[in-house]
């Protein structure tokens, strides 16, 4: 295939689809997905979708983007766009990202080293429009034509301006879902620019000036959240019968009976998991809660609006939304009067909640934060729970290191701590901890599931990921060895999930995915039956 | 005054100024939110494999354990060696890193041919045969330092150069500046060389003139060679402040108050007011979600949920 010589010219003038995409260009995976046949496609939009939606970037659509009818139509949105665009550079309007855009705005050097870490650029077989400066030089010229001083005159004695449209608009919208925000880039850029950080301050000129955003992320997510108390549309009363269902089942599986504390005032914990694990993986929960019974833990969950959902997606493309659902957070540890909040296996929540939201918090808003992976690796230490390790004996696991939690929160031993304490088989991917690559979910992409986006997720973003699952089992592929994926984060188990599905992994090579907890649970010796279930879910 | 003088001296100018002014804008930008990323090499027997104060539980309740030691070895590593494109772009740091490294040596050279002429205007003798040993060895150190700083900055430039025509990925992304920067630079290298190895091999003739300037005297006599030599200088130094070479401005604060910046916000720290602060910035955004014209605080607080007219 010759090399994809697109230009950032050509996405603001080119008529029609930008970039046809080609599975024969993406790399070749290992064994036994080096046979094309066994991979998933993307399918094409349908000839209506492609009629009613934008989809002139990569014939892919995220967004979900109805085509403005009339001339009018697009000059507004046009005219909202540059508006939001200085909003972007100002500093009351982006006061919380301000100093580092405007770093990554003004130094890049052009080296492409930021190129060679980019699992979506490289996989896809190198298509320009996913390098990962391709997208941040857009934005730098908008910067230098529209906002910065001297505008056009100035930007283009250097080559470097740009002219708005809306065709170049709507697939920029397109594009600032094409990057997971893993900030590998960030990580190896010499001068400190962050391409990542470009990608979530664009979607920003879309929700906060235009109100545009991807629906999953938005009104179906922070809006419902704030709305009815989870991003999953769970009210607290069917949270509260959720739990009373998941009391029975851990009676069921394993004859523990007892009661999960609820709203329980002055606990030392507030424990708030990521609400979409209650209704996909229950057992998560549910061994959250046996863990902690039986270490003694004085925790409580909460069944206040927002309390018992830890998710924040507005920390990949909504500052007000983010700092919206954070203070409820907060508010619900404050009304408990509860010493820290505890973050389940969930990796956006734990930096939103921790770490980005950490200069939000004031005075009886700033309750402590803290991972479960580090609290679960105290109770592990302190024997009070009987471990046995060769309860998981008859699996071959590997962890996979959630971005939000490792390389973007420094959380990178004590998962792998309690996973040699309870698993003996265990072996590292490489690369792993803070240079993992991105299960291929983040940014919202995990639950971006409209249109052909899930095609272009299993098949590209996702790629390198997979590419290190088949490696590190590689010499036991074979379906008689049974794999796990520990994936300590609902996001990343949701990308997970479709992925396996979409290339049938636990058919023909027996690897299944899950998380940390569930393994330590396994392996106490006053649980009789394996409470980890080998079935695909 | 002649027009090299002027030149030179307004290009000093600018560039201090232009390099004062990009500092002080950065550090006067509003405090941000955290955006931190690991690893970061100050946090103590834990920055080597990327580890946080958040692995301890209870991290709240102990003190900070931060090596700076630790930090300032990172720093140097990758100041002078350019460690990250030595491990992520190996064929691009064996040019960037003689560019780099050249041009830390060619900085000492300009002190030590500031030190000379200072030193000639108040009667020392600069020469391999001064009398006082800080004579000679300012003589010496001088052509060393230029020298060997001009070879690996020249062949470092041309490397670049080079590459940023050759290589496809590079040539895409380049426009003219990308270039010119490159060529620039690398003349005003060849040009120290050239001068070195012709009309200035003590580089006195430059001293000379950097002396008249620190006395306001009028200009020496040069050949024509140093004139084109310290006018390439000189457009280097008024060019500089316009373009992204001043990234060693902005490395600082995207290391230290970006990429490593995790100081907590501890309740009734100094920072916490500092974000009580932060949440007063007004907020026009505009989309029917935000609630616009207030503070930030008000609109985070806001518990109305509108999204009339929004698509998503």
């Amino acid at each position: 295939m010759s090399r994809d010589k697109t230009t950032v010219k050509d996405f603001a003038n080119t008529k029609g689809q930008l970039v046809q995409l080609d599975e024969s260009g993406f790399l070749t995976l290992p064994p036994p997905y080096d046979d094309l046949n066994l991979q998933p496609r993307i399918r094409p939009a349908t000839d209506e979708a492609r009629k009613k939606y934008e989809c002139d970037l990569d014939g892919v659509i995220g967004f979900k983007f109805p085509r403005p009818e009339t001339e009018d139509e697009k000059r507004q949105l046009v005219e909202k766009f540059l508006s939001g665009l200085k909003k972007l550079f100002d500093r009351e309007n982006n006061w919380p990202f301000l100093q580092p855009l405007f770093v990554t705005m003004e130094y890049c050097a052009k080296c492409q080293t930021c190129a060679q870490a980019c699992p979506v650029f490289n996989e896809s077989g190198q298509i320009e429009i996913y390098r990962p400066t391709f997208r941040s030089d857009i934005l730098r010229r908008l910067w230098r034509t529209y906002v910065k001083k001297g505008g056009r005159f100035i930007a283009s004695l250097s080559g470097n301006d740009i002219s708005v449209s809306w065709t170049m608009i709507a697939r920029l919208m397109e594009l600032s879902y094409r990057c997971t925000i893993c900030r590998r880039c960030a990580q190896t850029c010499p001068i400190g620019v962050d391409n990542g950080l470009v990608t979530r301050e664009l979607r920003k000129i879309f929700s906060m000036e235009m109100g545009i955003a991807v629906k999953p992320l938005h009104e179906k997510g922070s809006v419902q959240h704030l709305d009815k108390g989870s991003s999953t549309g769970m009210t607290p009363v069917a949270f509260l019968d959720n739990i009373e269902f998941l009391e029975e089942e851990v009676e069921e599986r394993t004859g523990l009976e007892f009661k999960w504390p609820i709203d329980k005032e002055g606990a030392d914990i507030l424990l708030i998991h990521n609400a979409g694990e209650f209704l996909a993986w229950p057992e998560n929960p549910e061994a959250f809660a046996i863990i902690l019974e039986a270490a003694g833990i004085n925790y409580t969950l909460s069944s206040d609006v927002l309390g018992y959902d830890g998710v924040n997606y507005g920390v990949w493309y909504d500052d007000v939304q983010f700092a919206k659902v954070a203070l409820k957070h907060a508010e619900a540890a404050k009304k408990l009067g509860v010493k820290k909040i505890v973050i389940g296996e969930c990796g956006h929540a734990h930096k939103a909640l921790t770490v980005i939201a950490d200069r939000v918090f004031a005075k009886e808003y700033n309750i402590p934060r803290e991972s479960s992976m580090t609290l679960l690796l105290d109770i592990v230490k302190s024997g009070r729970l009987k471990l046995d390790p060769s309860r998981n004996d008859d699996l071959h696991t590997t962890l996979h290191d959630p971005c939000n939690m490792v390389r973007l929160m420094g959380i990178v031993q004590p998962q792998r701590e309690i996973l040699r304490a309870v698993a003996n088989n265990f072996q590292e991917m490489t690369p792993h901890g803070v240079h993992n690559y991105c299960c291929g979910g983040g940014s919202g992409f995990a639950i971006t599931q409209d249109g052909n986006f899930p095609d272009w997720r299993n098949s590209i973003s996702c790629r390198a990921k997979l590419r290190q699952i088949l490696d590190v089992f590689q010499d036991i592929i074979e379906p008689e060895h049974r794999k796990y994926v520990c994936a300590p984060c609902s996001n990343c188990k949701g990308t997970l999930r479709d992925m396996f599905a979409a290339y049938g992994l636990f058919e023909r090579c027996n690897i299944l995915y899950g998380g940390l907890v569930e393994l330590i649970v396994n392996a106490m010796t006053e649980i009789e039956k394996p409470f980890l279930e080998w079935e695909w879910h | 005054m002649s027009f090299l003088q002027l030149l030179f001296c307004v290009s000093t100018l600018v560039f201090v100024i232009g390099v004062v002014y990009k500092a002080v804008r950065l550090a006067r930008m509003p405090l941000h939110l955290r955006w931190d990323l690991y690893p970061i090499p100050h946090e103590k027997g834990k920055g080597h494999y990327g580890g946080s104060y958040y692995e301890e539980v209870d991290w709240w309740t102990k003190p900070r354990e931060v090596s700076r030691a630790a930090e300032l070895k990172e720093m140097a590593k990758e100041i002078i060696f350019i460690q990250s494109m030595f491990h992520h772009n190996r064929p691009l740091w064996l040019f960037s890193f003689p560019f780099h490294f050249g041009m830390y040596l060619l900085t000492v050279f300009v002190i030590l041919v500031g030190i000379g002429a200072i030193m000639a205007l108040s009667g020392a003798v600069v020469a391999p045969d001064a009398s006082g040993i800080v004579g000679a060895a300012v003589y010496y150190l001088t052509i060393i330092f230029g020298v060997i700083g001009a070879v690996l900055a020249a062949f470092g430039g041309l490397g670049l150069l080079i590459s940023r025509i050759v290589k496809p990925d590079l040539r895409h992304v380049s426009t003219w500046t990308d270039y010119f920067n490159v060529v620039l630079l690398s003349a005003v290298f060849i040009s120290l060389l050239w001068i070195w190895n012709g009309v200035d091999p003590s580089f006195a003739y430059t001293r000379a003139f950097i002396g008249s300037l620190v006395s306001f005297s009028s200009i020496p006599a040069l050949p024509m060679a140093v004139q084109v030599h310290l006018t390439l200088a000189a457009l280097f130094l008024l060019w500089l402040p316009f373009t992204h070479m001043t990234h060693f401005v902005g490395k600082y604060f995207a290391y230290h108050n970006i990429r490593w910046e995790d100081h907590p916000n501890i309740r009734g720290s100094r920072l916490e007011r500092s974000v009580v602060e932060a949440l007063g910035h007004k907020i026009t955004w505009s989309a029917s979600h935000i609630k616009t014209g207030g503070s930030w605080a008000e609109a985070a607080t806001d518990t109305g949920n509108d999204t009339e007219g929004e698509q998503g």
